[in-house]
Order: structure tokens, then C-alpha cells, then sequence
């Protein structure tokens, strides 16, 4: 999780406007899940591994290993969606077992409704990678701010963001600490240092947020986290290519599924 | 001290609730335009004593002045307090609440009502004071802790107070980057502003400071300049401080003989030019 944090800062489209991005990935991905084609799952998976990849600069290994992560789930989801049982002739099965009086097994027509919901699903999943890898968190509240959600809202995201960091180093130093005292030599010992670490952490964060609080204070803090917003500007270029490509799934996603056709 | 003060208390006291007195009976007066160190252990008083400074805290007893007017605790009359007197915390995980530099320096310009303009220009001259500008694109976290401390400078810098208070500024900090916090610390006092700073370190103490107040238990058991500071015996056993090195090595060799009795050495250098100075037999 962290990794993905930190790619999203250096990544080579790192000042790419966030809204640009925001809208390349979620309209590919609006486009994956409305059309059961795998040849449009097949293609948003290559094109938002193409982009994360080639023109972001991701490591391909780095990419592959997040892209098994979601594999476990989505191949126990698939197969459920794939197996059929019945009691009686099983003569539509392609391949099946049988178990007391039931049989279970796969026809074709399940087969593909399983492959076409895994492309699908690892289709969306590419495309919130391709966002998540290549959008900071500063740049999404930037978003939001521009798209008017409640400050206060924003305020709270950005501290949690901050904060997370700032509790993962506490929880690290106080780990090695204990780590370096035997504190995880035995389960036992361990379930004690386990207990200190958290009841720790809760009092160091509480002292932290009042002295966080007071330090805001010190510098005229009046109920509002007011800072400079950087300033993006759109680009007609990229703006064009994001419709050009966007346009050009939609029209493979309509032809696949049969709603034109080509003369 | 004849030079005016700029940050002046009296009969100073405060207790927390669990009963601790953290200040007992502080009466000291800051002179303007200083290098100003408080000195003592840990627990004697000196972050309690800091946060009076600019109003964050009021205390049970006494008063505070500031620039000769006493310090009121009106809403808007503390934000003008604020503005003057920045207050860097010790631990700059707890300061820096926003995860983009920028924004994080921003904030206290922002909250003084200055333009756009003038914030970004406030905030630029803070990053190129503290030497952190090509900091700007990193998000906080990937900062490291001597980095940290810098974009905290530059959060009170940006927001251009006449008093700059640093608690504990060198604290976990490796010598190289004492060293550069510590000539921040020269350079923003040059520009005029009063620096007062606190720390445990009796030779950071020696060497930087103008003026020295020594804390114990709540009290302030002396004030001086460095040199009556540390030439005073009975002040140092009280206060268990230990003696700055290079006094020790100047009043053992001058006494031998080995070296020019003129002023005790403020750096190492100027130690070495009293030591070559006295061989050479000039
Ligand atoms: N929030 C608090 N609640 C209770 N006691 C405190 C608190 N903060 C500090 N103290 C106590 O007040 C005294 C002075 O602390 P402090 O001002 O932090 O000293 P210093 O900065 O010199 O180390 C200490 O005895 C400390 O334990
Ligand atoms: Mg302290």
C-alpha cells in the first residue's frame, strides 16, 4: 500500500491534472462494466496496463504483483458463478463430478459468463490501479475541493492521510523497541507487547492531537484548515486523446455486444 | 541587560491540573533582537514557560508584557500576539498537519488575511530561508526528520513574527544538521529577529547564545552572558550542568600557560587561533 503511495508522487504523469486522469479511469471503467464483451475487458486491461507501464513508468513486476493480489478473490467468485449442480442429467455438462445424488459441473454457457466476469472484474480493478498509482492523495482532495464537497470533510481526509503516516513510524519505533527487549520471544511475551503497543498508540495519538491542536493555535488558527491550492490547468491535447480513446472503446464495447454493425 | 526588552514576566506561576507546578515565581525580561537560550534539564519548566510566550497558555499567577504592553487574552489581541511571537514545537510530527509543504507553510500566512499573491510569496521566501525549496513536490512522509524541522522553521518564518521560539530545536538531531539548524537559527537572528531557544546542551548554549537563562524545578536560578554563566561555580552545581568543553580546555591550558589569556573561545577555531597564536609567541 505504501509503494503505491509513493509511486503516485514519482510516477512520469505525476503533474498530469488530476481531473484528466480521474476521468480517463473511470470512464474506461464505466465502459468495462457496462459491456459483457471480453474482447473491451481484454483491451481496458491492456490499455491501463500500457499506460501504467510504458507511459507512467511503473515496474512491470511491481504492476504484475498487484495485479495477483485481487486474483484469489475473483477466481473463488468466478468459480461459483461457473459450477452448476443438478439432480438429473447432467448431459449439458462439458466436464463434471458427482457427489451423493448431485451433479456438479460446468456448461458452456457458464463458462463463459465466469470468464467474461473475471475480465470484467480484473478489467475495473486495472483501471482504479491505473488511478491510484499515478494520482496522489493531495491531488484527489484538490479534486474534491474543485468538485465542492464540505471542507470540513476534506479537512478530515487530508489529517487522516497525514496522520496514518505519522502513527505507522510511531507504531514502527515502538515495535523495535520492544522487538530489541525480547518483547516477541515467546507468545507470551508477545501478547503482553502486543497489548502495550496498541494501548500506547492510543495514548500517543491522543497526546498528539492536543498538541497538534495546540501548535494550530500558535499559528492563529480560527476553525478552518486554509492552505494555498495549487493550481492545474487542463489540457486540450490530453483532453482530446483521453475522448479519442474513450470514444473508441465504446464504439469496440457496442460492436461486440451487437448494437452496430459495420457494413 | 539595558537593551530593551521584548518579552518581559512577572511572579510568573503555573501549576498543571494534576497538580504539577511546571512555573514558580518567573520573573525575567528578554532583551530585543538576541540569541536568546534557556537552559536546564529536562522537566524544569521551559516548554511550560514557552507557551506562555505567545498566549497558548495563561497562567495562575503574574503577568506577561509584550513590547511593553501587557498581554491580554482578548481573542483578537492573541491572534496579533501570535502573529508576532512563533513558537517552533519540539517535535515536528506533531506541527506539520498537511502532507504537501506548500500547503503545510501556507496555512499560517493564509490565516494572517494576506492576497495570494502574498502568501506564495511569503511562502517561497520560507522555503528558500530554510533551504528546502526543491522540498516542494515531496508530500511530507518522505521527508526525513532534519527536513521536518525545516519546513517547521520555515511554517513560523513565513508568517514573519519579531520573536522566533524554538523548543528544544536540536533535539534528536546528528551533529551535521545541529550544525545547520543551529546557523538557520544565526541567520534569521541577523535579519533582526529575536531567537530564543531552549535545550539541555550546556556547549550549544556557550557557543550560540547572547544572553543564557538557567531553569531548575519551575525557577529561573540565573540569567548572564555566557561567560557569567559559566564562570559562576555554585550557579552550575545547582543547576547540575555540566561545563562547555571548550571553557574547560581554555581555563586548564591558560592556566598552565599554553594559551593567551584574552576572552574565553566561543568555537573550536577560535580556540586553535589562541592555541597557534601562543605557540607561534605572538
Ligand atoms: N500536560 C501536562 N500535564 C501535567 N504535567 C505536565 C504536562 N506537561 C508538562 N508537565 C510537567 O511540568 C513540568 C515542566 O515540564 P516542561 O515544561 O515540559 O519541561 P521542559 O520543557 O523543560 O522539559 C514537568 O514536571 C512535567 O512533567
Ligand atoms: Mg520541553
Amino acid at each position: 500500500m505504501l509503494k503505491i503511495d509513493q509511486y503516485a508522487y514519482i510516477n512520469r504523469i505525476a503533474d498530469m491534472h488530476p481531473i484528466e486522469k480521474s476521468i480517463l479511469a473511470l470512464a474506461t471503467m464505466v465502459i468495462c462494466l457496462a459491456f459483457s464483451a471480453p474482447l473491451t475487458s481484454v483491451l481496458v486491461i491492456l490499455f491501463m496496463a500500457v499506460l501504467s507501464i510504458l507511459v507512467a513508468g511503473i515496474p512491470a513486476r511491481f504492476y504484475l504483483k498487484l495485479m495477483s493480489l485481487p486474483l484469489f478473490f475473483l477466481v473463488t467468485g468466478v468459480l461459483t458463478v461457473a459450477l452448476n449442480f443438478t439432480t438429473t442429467s447432467p448431459d449439458s455438462f462439458l466436464w463434471g463430478f458427482r457427489i451423493g445424488r448431485y451433479w456438479f459441473g460446468a456448461t458452456g454457457v457458464s463458462l463463459a459468463l465466469a470468464g467474461n466476469l473475471f475480465l470484467k472484474a480484473l478489467g475495473a480493478v486495472s483501471c482504479l490501479y491505473f488511478l491510484s498509482l499515478t494520482t496522489s492523495m493531495l491531488e484527489i482532495f484538490a479534486m474534491l475541493k474543485k468538485l465542492r464537497l464540505p471542507p470540513l470533510f476534506i479537512e478530515l481526509m487530508s489529517l487522516v492521510y497525514r496522520f496514518i503516516f505519522v502513527l505507522l513510524e510511531t507504531t514502527d519505533r515502538i515495535y523495535i523497541s520492544q522487538a530489541s527487549r525480547w518483547g516477541y520471544a515467546n507468545i507470551k511475551n508477545t501478547y503482553r507487547s502486543l497489548g502495550q503497543l496498541v494501548t500506547n498508540l492510543f495514548t500517543k495519538s491522543h497526546h498528539n492531537s492536543q498538541m497538534l491542536f495546540t501548535t494550530l493555535m500558535s499559528r492563529c488558527y480560527q476553525g478552518e484548515l486554509n492552505v494555498l491550492e495549487n493550481s492545474y490547468t487542463l489540457s486540450k491535447r490530453n483532453l482530446l486523446m483521453i475522448t479519442f480513446v474513450e470514444t473508441a472503446l465504446l464504439v469496440t464495447g457496442l460492436w461486440s455486444c451487437g448494437y452496430i454493425r459495420f457494413l | 541587560m539595558s537593551i530593551e526588552p521584548i518579552i518581559e514576566t512577572r511572579g510568573l506561576g503555573f501549576s498543571y491540573v494534576d497538580g504539577t507546578q511546571a512555573l514558580v515565581d518567573v520573573t525575567i525580561s528578554i532583551p530585543k533582537g538576541k540569541r536568546i537560550a534557556f537552559l536546564g534539564p529536562n522537566g524544569s519548566g521551559k516548554t511550560t514557560l514557552f507557551l506562555h510566550f505567545n498566549g497558548l497558555m495563561r497562567p495562575d499567577r503574574g503577568k506577561i508584557f509584550f513590547d511593553g504592553r501587557e498581554v491580554s487574552y482578548k481573542h483578537h489581541r492573541l491572534l496579533e500576539l501570535r502573529k508576532q511571537v512563533g513558537i517552533i514545537f519540539q517535535d515536528p510530527e506533531t506541527q506539520l498537519f498537511s502532507s504537501s509543504v506548500k500547503q503545510e507553510i501556507s496555512f499560517g500566512p493564509i490565516n494572517l488575511g494576506l492576497s495570494r499573491n502574498d502568501v506564495e510569496e511569503r511562502v517561497k521566501k520560507a522555503m528558500d530561508d530554510t533551504g528546502i525549496a526543491d522540498l516542494k513536490n515531496k508530500p511530507t512522509h518522505f521527508l526525513s526528520y532534519g527536513q521536518k524541522k525545516r519546513v517547521a522553521i520555515a511554517d513560523i518564518l513565513a508568517m514573519e513574527p519579531r520573536v522566533l521560539v524554538c523548543d528544544e530545536p536540536t533535539a534528536w538531531l546528528d551533529k551535521k544538521h545541529e550544525g545547520q539548524i543551529m546557523r538557520l537559527l544565526d541567520e534569521i537572528n541577523s535579519d533582526g529577529i529575536t531567537v530564543i531557544m531552549s535545550t539541555h546542551d550546556v556547549d550549544i548554549a556557550y557557543s550560540w547564545a547572547d544572553y543564557i537563562f538557567v531553569m531548575n524545578k519551575g525557577s529561573v536560578i540565573g540569567e548572564g552572558t555566557p561567560e557569567q554563566i559559566f564562570y559562576d561555580l555554585k550557579l552550575l552545581e545547582e543547576a547540575e550542568l555540566e561545563r562547555p568543553w571548550l571553557l574547560d580546555i581554555y581555563d586548564d591550558l591558560s592556566n598552565k600557560g599554553f594559551l593567551n589569556r584574552d576572552n574565553p573561545p566561543k568555537t573550536k577555531d577560535e580556540l586553535l587561533l589562541n592555541l597557534a597564536n601562543c605557540v607561534r609567541g605572538t
